[in-house]
């Protein structure tokens, strides 16, 4: 019979050495640097300097491996970093940071989604939407709320509408309302309210 | 269910888990709500799904064991099993190798069923198979399943997918609804406790070539789904390939892996070992 | 010229609202309309089964529209040379450059009207006014 039972050599685990794992990060090998990043998370000092290779990374891989980690370590340290990279250029970076801080837990970002949503910015206030979908409807839908009676930004607005239209309660219904109204020349717009009330007063109609 | 209330449940399926459903399934995704609806009392689509939402009671969990029959037994997704024989055994063979091992892993391998399953189809069905030396592990995070494979005594139902042929070939009866493994088999292939979020413990168990990793990812929050797909991914020899259940997908979970896509199954796999450019 | 007939289209976009408002103009204009959440689901979907057109966003989770573009490019031959029309909320210059390094055929800003849409995915699609 050609099955066999060995004793296996395991998979290398990487070096345990800060220094030696600097140097992995610099090298050609996609892999090598791969395994560095890894290790570096969890090191003192790891997250500055991999936060400091992000924007020279070209590999996915190597991209990815260092966004779940800062997802599964999830200190403040890292949080800061992951909200500065959703102002990158590159897209790439910018959907990494945000799919990393969605992983992350809840109260980490609870403080700090209020102010991501009046940024001056708004790409920074359209990606925010998407974290407010991780929280628990009542807080999601007053967030959402709010940013939809004040926004003035076609995209933003759409994306407060997506959030209210999966997770929304009726304290958003009268916001929507006026939206209708203000937006009723944008044909988008006027259907992702007309989905997201009719959406909201059915879960309604149903809990009674 | 209409249209909209189907694509809202499979989305949030999605997100959540990664279990992919097409409308080819609707049918079966709708008798399987249809018994969860019954179990919860909810009475509309809007009432169950706003209960599957807010997890009341661990209703995710729930919903996924729904579609994940719990039961194991020989030949299960056997289009998997064709898939290695005929696609993804004969790539891995391509290259010239170091030595004449192939390493196939099943993880959960709950009581035994899949791997000893894969030495079988592999017996049957992989004409190279006595060209090489093929070592499959089982691990799993529970031990008491360990135990039950180890021990490789297997009820009626484990076996219905078998033929009396192979049922003759590799079992004995013990008495009248049970049947064990021959012992060449049974000792040919070994089992080992592991949890797929712990790096230390998947690490032990070396790379390599095929990694079967069935219905498990679904039950993982989304960090340590992505912490486990990086420690299969370690597992992996360069260009090995990981199997995941017929409802799941990697698409939610992580970008480490090509996408390949054979006559009988989607498989991913860990690139060939590249430089930069 | 082409007609609709059979015309497969796949919408990558994560924003569930801007798929169901894609799918009703399209399908109403007589196009089959797939669905994907993210750039590594799309291209699942494509190796299952090739499209005409693939409409797409540029921030999604896991995979975002650039590398989906980049990555569907170096596939090979039936999915390759699918064309792909961008939408995005972005509308500077680097933005639109971006999308055609990486493997766009064209590009629109968000928000869309349905008639918009539908007028550039029938053009894309060879099909005549």
């Amino acid at each position: 019979m050609p099955l066999v039972r060995k004793s296996t050599a395991a998979v290398d685990a990487p070096p345990a050495d800060v220094e030696e794992l600097k140097t992995a990060l610099a090298s050609s090998r996609p892999d090598e640097r791969w395994q560095a990043a890894r290790a570096l998370i969890d090191m003192p000092g790891g997250i500055a300097l991999l936060g400091a290779g992000l924007a020279t990374e070209a590999d996915i891989r190597v991209r990815e491996v260092i966004f779940s980690g800062i997802a599964r370590t999830a200190t403040p340290e890292g949080a800061a970093l992951l909200l500065q990279l959703l102002r990158s250029e590159d897209a790439s970076l910018r959907s990494g940071a945000l799919d990393a801080l969605a992983a992350m837990p809840a109260d980490m970002l609870a403080g700090r989604l209020p102010e991501l949503l009046y940024d001056e910015d708004p790409d920074v206030r359209l990606l925010a939407c998407e974290l407010a979908r991780g929280m628990p409807s009542e807080d999601a839908t007053q967030l959402m709320a709010d940013l939809l009676e004040r926004e003035s930004e076609p995209n933003v607005c759409a994306a407060t509408m997506d959030v209210l239209a999966e997770i929304g309660g009726p304290q958003a219904l009268p916001v929507l309302q006026r939206s209708a109204e203000r937006f009723a020349s944008s044909p988008f717009l006027a259907f992702a309210i007309e989905i997201a009330v009719k959406r909201i007063k059915t879960t309604l109609d149903s809990g009674r | 269910m209409n249209e909209d209330e189907f694509r809202r449940l499979c989305e949030f399926i999605y997100r959540r888990t990664g279990m992919v459903f097409t409308e080819a399934k609707r049918y079966y995704v709708e008798r399987r709500m249809a018994d969860r609806m019954l179990a919860t009392g909810s009475t509309s689509f809007a009432s169950y799904f706003a209960r599957l939402r807010s997890d009341v009671r661990g209703e995710v969990e729930q919903f996924i064991n729904a579609f994940t029959v719990n039961e194991t037994y020989f030949y299960r997704e056997d289009h998997q099993l064709q898939c290695l024989s005929a696609d993804l055994l004969p790539r891995r063979i391509l290259r010239p190798r170091a030595n004449k091992t192939i390493r196939i892993w099943s993880v959960p391998c709950s009581t035994g069923e899949e791997p000893y399953s894969i030495a079988i189809w592999l017996l049957e069905n992989w004409p190279q198979a006595d060209a090489y030396e093929i070592e499959i592990l089982g691990s799993d995070i529970d031990t008491r399943v360990l135990d039950a494979a180890r021990a490789g005594l297997f009820g009626r139902r484990a076996l219905m997918r078998l033929s009396a042929d192979l049922i003759a070939k590799y079992f004995e009866q013990t008495d009248a609804e049970h049947w064990r493994l021959i012992d060449d088999l049974r000792q040919s292939i070994s089992f080992s406790p592991v949890n797929l979020v712990e790096a230390a413990e998947t690490r032990a168990h070396g790379a390599f070539d095929v990694i079967f990793c069935r219905n498990v990812l679904i039950y993982f929050d989304d960090a340590s789904r992505r912490t486990a797909a990086e420690n299969l991914y370690e597992n992996l020899l360069p260009g090995g390939f990981i199997c995941l259940g017929h409802s799941e997908s990697m698409s939610r979970i992580s970008p480490l892996f090509d996408v390949c896509r054979y006559s009988d199954a989607i498989v991913y796999q860990r690139p060939m070992e590249r430089a930069d450019g | 010229m082409a007609d609709v007939t059979g015309k497969r289209i796949l919408v990558v976009d994560d924003a569930s609202l801007i798929r169901l408002y894609y799918r009703q103009a399209l399908e109403a204009a007589g196009f089959t309309v797939e669905e994907a959440l993210n750039g590594l689901e799309a291209i699942e979907k494509l190796l299952l089964e090739p499209v005409d057109l693939v409409i797409v966003d540029v921030n999604m989770p896991r995979m975002d529209g650039m590398t989906f573009l980049k990555t569907l490019r170096r596939q090979g031959s039936p999915i390759v040379a699918i064309p792909a029309l961008v939408t995005s909320t972005e509308a500077a210059p680097q933005d639109l450059d971006a999308a055609r390094a990486a493997g766009a055929n064209f590009y629109l800003v968000k928000p869309l009207a349905q008639d918009v849409l539908v007028q550039y995915v029938r053009l894309m699609c060879g099909i005549s006014a």
